[in-house]
Parts: structure tokens; sequence; C-alpha cells
């Protein structure tokens, strides 16, 4: 354990400097589009708005965190995956094509790994993006790394909330 | 006798017994030997006893077949003709066997020889890890031996440290029924060491025996992807908080969990954000009209909202950051809201309960009260039991 950490502390805290420089510069490339946040209130269309921006900026923390992660993860490249397919689905029928491959992929080895697995290993493969396509040993290392980035995506964002 | 010993049929040809003979007669006082002079051949009726030893086998052949199938079906079943399986297989059987009329027969007849017998071979493998004492009576055991081993180091590493005392008061078959069925329970939830032990003592005397079977690399490989899944496992307890269980389920829906919950902070940030802009008022009680008489004042909220809105923003951030939040996720899920209200250690009430314990505690603070329930929207928290923390708190804590 304590190999572990001395192989992540400096990991971490670069990788909480990377992830706090993306997100703040997210977050102020959003700031800077025109919303209506600063206007009087709309009472019909503010909760929609509100709405999609609370998505945009959840998906830039994402991001930002998969992207101060970089390739090195198989979570973090899925997940970038996801967020560019998605960004680009209105436009490309590409993006589908992809997440369709994901998805036959990710059920042949589902297909095999369920006689393997238990029934949890399964619902964690929900939870961890990309996921579908791991086996148990995989997924588990994924989502002990996963665990790590969350909790200073957490700690940042709420560093950033509070002041 | 004859109905337990059927699904060994092919098993009882004489080749194997003088091997059988060997390993129960090193274990044996004579009652065993003598058993083990009978079981070729076909078993005498021997009344009461084998019915006994019957009734108590059924309830232990589930957790025998467990350990079986575990760890010789994984075997026999890449090479089912190889007699050293199948003798290992059958001299697993016969030391259940044995062990059930051990015990069954002290049953009847108070702690005897047979019954110091199982408890000092279960005393030898208290130390699980340790089957070399198992190794000495079985010189010429050699494979089947280890797997007998492996068997019964893991059968009696899960039973001596969940109920070694349960051998002391053998009380018929009833009471053996019991003890297999409560050790059944714990056997699929293990103290950490007995599991470990357990599971680490079955691998490692099979490394030790030397089996040179062609079964081995398939039990090789997955001794090792359930060593390294184990591995895993350990660096996720180490990361979640809650890391005192010991079933592998369970920790895996601790780490499920956490990821929930991890997730939905994140999301509960992100929608913190947007409490700064101050515009969430107006949306606030917008996004509340689903409620019961929570909604009292979302019309008057509503206006006021929008002018104190810029008022929220500066003061009392923590506060109305956090009821943004909540009316966010009220929005969304009322449970996930719930969640996060628990998570602070709020509550929520209806604006009429909260007015009518405020008026009923403190006069005076009426109008701040008023005044926060505006910015609130309709929504009110209060703090359980802790001092406030703002002023416009203070109207909320008398809960």
């Amino acid at each position: 354990m304590n190999s572990q950490h001395s192989s992540s502390r400096p990991n971490s805290s670069s990788l909480k400097s990377r992830f706090t420089l993306g997100f703040l510069r997210a977050l102020k490339r959003l700031n800077r589009q025109p919303s209506s946040s600063s206007s009087p209130p709309q009472t019909v269309s503010s909760p929609r708005e509100m709405c999609r921006r609370y998505l945009r900026i959840r998906i830039a923390a994402d991001a930002s965190m998969a992207s101060a992660v970089g390739s090195r993860r198989a979570w973090s490249r899925a997940l970038l995956l996801k967020i560019r397919s998605r960004q680009s689905r209105s436009s490309n029928s590409s993006a589908r094509r992809v997440s369709m491959k994901k998805k036959c992929l990710g059920e042949k080895i589902k297909k095999k790994k369920k006689l393997k697995c238990c029934k949890e290993i399964n619902k964690l493969r929900k939870f961890v993006p990309g996921g579908e396509a791991m086996d148990a040993c995989s997924l588990l290392d994924e989502a002990a790394h996963y665990i790590r980035c969350l909790n200073t995506q957490v700690k940042v964002m709420t560093r950033i909330a509070d002041n | 006798m004859n109905s337990l010993l059927n699904p060994q049929t092919p098993f009882d040809s004489s080749a194997h017994d003088d091997f059988l003979e060997q390993m129960l007669s090193t274990l044996g006082p004579s009652s065993c030997s003598s058993w083990a002079d009978e079981t070729p051949t076909a078993p005498p009726s021997a009344g009461n006893s084998d019915n006994n030893v019957v009734f108590s086998y059924d309830d232990s052949s589930n957790l025998a077949s467990k350990f079986r199938s575990h760890q010789i079906s994984a075997g026999a079943a890449a090479s089912k003709s190889s007699p050293t399986a199948s003798a290992a297989a059958a001299a697993a059987m016969m030391l259940q066997h044995q062990l059930m009329m051990s015990r069954g027969g002290s049953s009847s007849s108070g702690n005897g020889a047979p019954m110091g017998l199982s408890l000092g071979s279960n005393g030898d493998f208290n130390d699980v890890g340790d089957g070399s004492s198992f190794k000495s009576p079985n010189p010429g055991g050699g494979d089947g031996g280890s797997s007998v081993q492996a068997l019964f180091n893991g059968f009696t590493g899960s039973l001596s440290p969940n109920q070694p005392q349960h051998f002391h008061h053998p009380q018929g078959g009833a009471l053996q029924a019991q003890n297999y069925g409560a050790q059944a329970a714990a056997m699929t939830q293990p103290p950490a060491n007995g599991s470990a032990g357990a599971s680490a003592a079955q691998p490692r005397p099979r490394v030790r025996a030397r089996r040179g079977q062609a079964t081995d690399p398939h039990s090789i490989a997955e001794r090792l992807r359930r060593e390294r899944i184990a591995e895993r496992m350990k660096a996720l307890q180490e990361l979640v908080p809650n890391a005192n269980k010991t079933d592998k389920a369970s920790m895996l829906d601790e780490i499920i969990d956490y990821v929930k919950f991890l997730q939905l902070q994140v999301k509960v940030l992100s929608m913190s954000r947007l409490g700064g802009a101050g515009a969430v008022a107006p949306l606030v009680t917008e996004s509340s009209e689903g409620g019961g008489d929570c909604i009292q004042t979302s019309a008057n909220g509503g206006t006021r909202g929008g002018r104190s809105g810029n008022q929220t923003a500066s003061s009392n951030d923590s506060m109305t950051v956090t009821e943004h939040q909540v009316a966010k996720l009220m929005e969304e899920d009322m449970g996930s809201a719930m969640q996060y209200l628990q998570g602070k250690g709020l509550c929520l009430m209806p604006i009429s309960l909260a007015t009518a314990i405020s008026t009923a505690t403190c006069h005076p603070r009426n109008p701040l009260m008023n005044g926060n329930s505006n910015n609130n929207h309709p929504v009110i928290t209060s703090n359980g039991g802790e001092g406030p923390s703002s002023p416009s708190m203070s109207a909320l804590t008398d809960y």
C-alpha cells in the first residue's frame, strides 16, 4: 500500500493540477457563452436551460478529468470516446457506428464473462465507463483508478464551489 | 450405504481398495478401519447407525459436494479416466463418510474415540496452511492424497475456525444437521482470515504436492486468476471507506454504492456551479411545483426570489447552494434529493410545520424566517443539531 501511495502521489498531484486547469478552462469557456443566466427569470425555458447548462458542466468535468488522465486508462479512453461521439452524434453517423461496434463487442465479451463472473461484477460494469468490454480483473483495476480520480474530481469541485 | 455409494460405482473396483484402506487405516481407530473393510464390499445393514449416518450425510452432502465439485470435478472433468483422480474422489468421499460415521457414532455413544479422531485430525488443520501433517500418514497417497488433503484442509479450515465447539457436543443427527446447516451458511461468509486461509490453503498444497496432471494448467490458470482478482479486491477495499466487509459480494456492493455516491456528488457539485450564477431561485421555485404543501409560497417566492437573487449569491452561500442543489435534485429524482439531504444531516419539512415550530419557539425570529423562506423558495431545511452557521440559519435551527 505504501508503494502504491508513493507511486500514485506524484501522479495524483499532477493529475489534480491537470484536472483543475482543464476544468477551470472549460468553466471559463462555458461562462463566456451568452447565456440567460444573469437575465431576469424566464419562467418556461429556464429549467431546461439550467438543465442543459448543468449537463454541459458535468460533461466538461468528466472530459477534463478523462483528458487529465490521458489515454493510459481504458475507462478514460471510453469516457472520451463517449463524450466525443455524443457531441458529434447529430452530425455524423460514424458515431453511431462506433457505438454499435462497441455494443457488439461488449455483448460478445459479456456473454463469455457472464458465465464466469458473479452478478455484482456485472453491475459494476455499468458504473465504470467502458466497463462493458473488460474482464473481471481489469475491471477491478479500472474501478480502483476510477474511484481515485472521482475522489480527486470531487475534491477539486468542492473547492471551486466553495470559493 | 448402498445409496451413498451408488454415485461411485465406477470407483468400487478392487484396484483402489488397497489405496483406500491405506488412507483410512492411517486415520483410523479400529472402527474406522473395519468400516473401511466393509465399504468395498456390500456394506452390512448396520441399522440405526446407518440411518443416522444417512440422515446427517444428506445435509452435509450439499456442503461436501460444494468442495468436491470445486476441487475434483475441475480435475476430473478434464481427465475422467485418470485413476488417481477417481481414487481421489473416492478417497474424498470415503473420508467424508468416515467423518460422518465418526460423528454419527459418537452421537450414539458419547465422546468416543472416533470423535477424538476427528477432533484430532481437525485440530491438526487448525493451522490451515499446514498440510504436511496430513502428508506423513499418506506417503504413498501421492496425487490422490493431495487432493484429499486439500479437500480436508478446505473442509476443516472452514469448519474449525467457525464452530470447533460443536464437535464437543454431539447430540444426535439433528445437531449435526444444524451444524452443517450453520456451517454451510457460514461457509458463504467465512471470516476474512478463514476464507483467505482456506482459499490459500486449497491451492497451496496442490503446488506442494507437485501434481503433474494434465488438468493442472486449467486449475493453475484458474488459481492465478482468482489470486489476481483477490489482489484487486484488496486494493479496492483500501480505497472504499467501508472496508469492514469480508464477503466478496458485499464488498462489491459497497464498491458499487461508493461509485454511485461519487458520481452523484459530481452531479450535485456541477449543479452547484450554477448556483453561483444567481439565477437559480426562480428556477427553483419553478421546479418545485410538484410538491405538496411545500409550495405554499412558491408564487411569492418567485417574485421575491428574483429580487433577492443577487443577495443569495453573495450571502449565505453554502446554505443557498445546498438549497439549490436540493431543488435541482428534486426536479430529477426525489430519492437522490433525500439522500443528499440526509448526507448533509438536514431534513425537509413543509413550510407550515416550520412556521409552526418557529413561531412556537421564538417570535422575534419570524421576520428573519420569512425573508429566508423567500430565498429558499419553499424548501426549508434545518440543521440536525448543529449550531447556526449563519444568521439566516438561526431561524431554522430550532429543530
